[in-house]
């Protein structure tokens, strides 16, 4: 049984999309929609933030928002929203490429600090002294330079961080994401969340504002 | 023959030894988010292979060099001790600054002290403590 005359607009918020300033987000952007008539093409088109200068870099539209402006242009729709509760809209005047100089002052950095850090662990621990012991205690004989120890150890630590990043085996034996990936990604989901929820309290305070201007 | 198996057992026990130091450290690394930061950075979330190349390569390089007395014999060699220590301290300064955020320790002082508003000054009187104490083990304490 259909109602005649009704349907129902299902739609999906997007996490984060990315435009140029001045430009405008229409639902389409915004939102993966479903619905069965062909107003399917002209919805996507509707129109429903329009970046200005004084917004800054960023901007959240709210679901609220959305179901306002899609029920003022069709209100006959019946709107089913999953997924987020708000969009987050990231302006920025060209698509955003990773920073090669930055990405190689890192890599230097991450170089240098790793093995300071490496050699800390090592003269904090007397490593040196005890690789001269263990090998005594193995072969009997003591050796300045205990190579047959400390070239695998070396290559051992290498080793274990590979086995660690879960690169060695990665397509043999599981596709589990690494644990730097993993993190990465929980960096970034909690930078969303707290650039989403400083925008809302910031339209908040703005809309606050006004209402007492207006009163 | 026995001399071979020897070898070949201390070895085995450098590589173990190795393995438990190497996912120990990187382990640590990784709780400090201080990858996921420099990422944030370069703008890089993608690319995590050039973070991980970079610590691999590290860890076994100097520590190879530290046993086997590798020297670069670099020209010039204020130049590049210079570029090194200042890498080597953004690194150290960025471990320690991630090391008490890790421990929450400056959003705890300044909700117990309620300065909360002042939580920017907490931080710089941190970094010109670090900065100077640091320039006074060297220049002064260890002299």
């Amino acid at each position: 049984m259909e109602a005649v005359g009704s349907s129902t607009l299902y739609l999906r918020l997007r996490k984060r999309i990315t435009i140029r300033p001045g430009e405008a987000v229409t639902l389409g952007q915004a939102a993966r929609l479903l619905l069965h008539t062909p107003l399917a093409q002209t919805l996507g088109k509707l129109e429903l933030y329009r970046h200005r200068p004084e917004d800054g870099n960023r901007y959240v539209i709210d679901i609220l928002h959305i179901i306002q402006t899609i029920r003022e242009a069709y209100p006959e729709l019946t709107i089913e929203p999953y997924g987020d509760p708000q969009v987050l809209v990231m302006i920025s005047p060209k698509p955003r490429k990773p920073r090669k100089v930055v990405l190689i002052f890192a890599w230097l950095l991450l170089f240098f600090g790793a093995g300071l850090a490496i050699m800390n662990f090592h003269a904090d621990v007397s490593m040196k002294e005890v690789h001269q012991r263990i090998s005594e205690l193995v072969t009997g004989k003591r050796q300045e330079h205990p190579l047959w120890f400390q070239i695998p150890y070396s290559l051992g630590i290498g080793l274990g961080m590979v086995l660690f990043f879960n690169h060695l085996f990665r397509k043999r034996l599981n596709d589990e994401p690494n644990p730097l990936e993993l993190e990465m990604y929980m960096y970034q989901e909690n930078v969303n969340t707290y650039v989403i929820a400083e925008e809302m309290g910031k339209k908040q305070r703005i809309e606050k504002q006004q209402r007492q201007a207006d009163d | 023959m026995t001399e071979l198996l020897l070898g070949m057992f201390v070895a085995l026990l450098g590589l173990g030894g190795g393995l438990a130091v190497g996912s120990g450290m990187v382990a640590l690394l990784v709780v400090f988010d201080l990858i996921p930061r420099l990422a944030q950075l370069a703008n890089a979330y993608q690319k995590s292979v050039w973070f991980e190349s970079a610590l691999v390569a590290g860890s076994v390089y100097w520590s190879l060099a530290d046993f086997l007395d590798w020297s670069l014999r670099l020209p010039l060699h204020a130049l590049p001790l210079a570029g090194m220590g200042l890498l080597d301290g953004i690194f150290i300064g960025m471990l320690a600054a991630a090391l008490t955020e890790v421990m929450n320790v400056l959003p705890i002082l300044a909700k117990r002290l309620q300065l909360g508003t002042f939580i920017q000054a907490l931080v710089m009187s941190m970094v010109l403590g670090k900065v100077l104490g640091s320039l006074f083990d060297w220049l002064v304490y260890q002299w």
